[in-house]
């Protein structure tokens, strides 16, 4: 077996729609270490989420390959894909949905193990009160329901469900937005546990820039549908090439009183992904952009340390250290 | 810049009432914001803050809101005991709020256009085209060209109907625009031009802010001062440079460490323990001592004071009181960020 559990090869998906077809994911690659994180940036539509869902099996792919440990899940007929979900699970982003409100906690999280016979109904309820020891809840909650819980607690549950067939991948979409600051650290700190633990693999899909370099050791930039940067988690914050990650990391506001926002403008708001002109897709927003940005196929150039990026004038900005 | 208080709350107390319990809101509040200045009220989900904000125009829905006690003091005049005539006057016109959510804060039937002469029309004595004209103004001055007064709210994008409902809260001038997390809904690069925006507004306009968040990023980029919240009381207050640079409550310390900051490399956060109290049980004695880490037992019986530790800084923690007193406590909470 080779060092990548995961492997997304040209990857394309596209809706159909009304006014014509939304590009959501366009040749998207990337790869990810056995136990190591990768983090999906990128703003609301820029589909990262679509990836998330392609990986499991939830979406079927315009076109493009998704090696899990080697075999191609879009490949896969529905038997496969049911026995690949033993290994692959998702933490969704809100915890007051993805959890079936008629159901008591004990069964939410017991679900998977009846349905893939992990283990026998004797022992069901005690393998229950191990995974919630696990995700740290309290087992008094065992017979609650959802509407009971708070949001941190629901997501620990979201969390038990997803450890509940003990998976080698989790590709985790926002699995903290949604909650508050303190409640979100302690989230953040049980899946590094569960990480060093298990030895997860995750797919950490954010759009919180300081939480994904909290937790990630290679991150991915996404801007409408396109991967614009990848690097090593410190390389990126370092050396930051794309004037899009600059200018999304100018925009987080610090809690910092020293440090006032220098921003990179961007002009204008997100276009629309539907039917959009081949190249760039940032060159309308872009300060840099220049005639050859668009009408031509993206490009990946390395620039060492396993860091690529998409810009086709990264060279020249580099050199002449962006002025802001 | 004129330094009267503008607005002063005192005492307040909201309570929700249902049939079978009393979630305490808001318990015995103060709170005071000077013209020109703009406050940041940071807490986390149930503070408290945005029933703060509703409890200062009056839109605390009853039942099962109540307003129990407390003044709300606005240039001298008690909201509280004000008229339904005096307060229409005051909404949208002297105080005007702005929502979180800008896809559900426009009548998605009326242009933008109309809905923000509709502010101006109410409130100055004016001829609806007079109103018109103005509006338009309005919208160029929050950046979006004139020429899109006739659209409609769904024809926006979520920057720009924040834009419209920014434009809309400016229209008449307010003293105080009270921003119940106005960013929160908007998308990083979206949100530094909001903030932005907001912050060249308030120069220009001299306009006092309330700023409800929860992002404590965004406070320090766009307030003078700040106020922590937790349980419906304010348990910190004092300049973003004396609360940001020497936080001394152990939650305000809590809330720093848990957020992960792109500037320094941790490898593990240290969150506070437990979870929000139940709004219907509050603790006794300080609210916050079943989380806290120096909890002791004077805590779980004492209600905590107000502290002025510096300045205008002031604290609500017993150990601060001097009622707790291992110096090895006091080293860990004078930490210096």
């Amino acid at each position: 077996m080779s060092d990548n559990i995961l492997e997304v090869k040209n990857l394309i998906k596209h809706f159909k729609s009304k006014n014509g077809t939304l590009h959501a994911v366009d040749d998207v690659s990337f790869s990810i270490k056995r136990g190591q994180t990768l983090g999906l940036v990128g703003e609301s539509g820029c589909g990262k989420s679509t990836i998330g869902r392609l990986i499991l099996g939830l979406h079927q792919a315009t076109s493009g390959e998704i090696l899990f440990n080697g075999q191609d899940i879009c490949k896969m007929n529905k038997k496969q894909i049911h026995d690949l979900r033993k290994d692959l699970q998702i933490i969704f982003q809100d915890p007051f949905a993805s959890l079936n409100p008629r159901m008591s906690i004990g069964e939410i999280i017991g679900e998977p193990l009846l349905i893939y016979k992990k283990v026998k109904r004797a022992e069901l309820d005690s393998e229950v009160r191990r995974l919630m020891d696990v995700v740290g809840l309290s087992k008094r909650f065992i017979n609650s329901y959802p509407h009971e819980l708070d949001g941190g607690r629901r997501q620990r549950v979201g969390i038990a469900r997803a450890l509940s067939l003990n998976p080698q991948f989790i590709v985790c979409d926002e699995p903290v937005s949604s909650l508050d600051v303190s409640i979100q650290a302690q989230v953040l700190n049980l899946l590094k546990d569960l990480q060093a633990e298990y030895g997860l693999t995750y797919l950490f899909i954010t759009h919180d820039l300081s939480v994904v370099k909290y937790f990630s050791d290679k991150i991915a930039v996404m801007y409408l549908g396109q991967l614009v940067e990848i690097a090593e988690s410190d390389e990126l914050f370092k050396k930051t090439v794309h004037p899009y990650t600059q200018a999304l990391l100018s925009a987080i506001p610090a809690p910092n009183i020293r440090q006032k926002m220098q921003r990179v403008k961007l002009i204008g708001e997100l276009t629309s992904p539907i039917d959009p002109e081949p190249g760039c897709r940032f060159a309308k927003r872009c300060l840099y952009s220049q005639a050859q940005c668009v009408g031509q196929d993206l490009e990946f150039k390395d620039f060492g340390n396993s860091h690529f990026c998409s810009c086709c004038r990264a060279d020249e900005l580099l050199n002449t250290t962006i002025s802001q | 810049m004129n330094r009267s208080k503008l607005l002063e709350i005192k005492d307040l107390t909201v309570e929700y009432r249902t049939d079978d319990e009393i979630v305490y809101a808001v318990n015995s509040l103060n709170l005071s914001l000077h013209s020109g200045e703009s406050l940041g009220l940071v807490g986390e989900t149930g503070a408290g803050k945005s029933t703060t904000a509703l409890s200062i125009l009056q839109l605390v829905a009853d039942p099962p809101g109540k307003i129990t006690s407390g003044e709300i003091l606005f240039e001298g005049d008690d909201l509280l005991k004000a008229k339904r005539d005096f307060l229409r006057h005051i909404r949208g016109n002297k105080i005007s709020m702005i929502f979180q959510d800008p896809m559900t804060s426009l009548n998605p039937v009326y242009s933008v256009g109309d809905q923000i002469a509709e502010v101006i029309y109410l409130h100055e004595k004016c001829s609806k085209a007079e109103a018109q004209q103005k509006a338009a103004d309005m919208l160029e001055m929050v950046g979006i060209p004139k020429d899109r007064y006739d659209e409609f709210p769904h024809q926006f994008s979520g920057g720009m109907k924040q834009r419209v409902v920014i434009a809309m809260s400016i229209a008449c001038s307010p003293k105080l625009i009270l921003a119940d997390e106005p960013t929160t809904a908007l998308d990083v690069t979206i949100q530094a031009q909001v903030l932005e925006l907001m912050n060249d507004l308030k120069v220009k306009l001299n306009t006092s802010l309330l700023l409800i968040t929860h992002d404590l990023g965004v406070v320090a980029q766009v307030c003078d001062r700040v106020a922590i919240m937790y349980a419906g009381e304010i348990v910190e207050t004092g300049t973003v440079e004396e609360v940001f640079e020497h936080p001394k409550h152990p939650y305000t310390i809590g809330l720093f460490r848990s957020i992960p900051t792109l500037d320094e490399k941790v490898d593990r956060l240290k969150p506070i323990t437990g979870q929000m109290p139940d709004p219907t049980n509050l603790p006794s004695g300080c609210k916050f001592h079943p989380r806290c880490p120096h909890m002791n037992e004077v805590c779980t019986k004492m209600k905590p004071a107000m502290t002025n530790v510096a300045g205008t800084h002031i604290v609500k923690c017993l150990i601060h009181e001097g009622k707790l007193d291992p110096t090895e406590i006091m080293e860990e909470v004078n930490y210096v960020r």
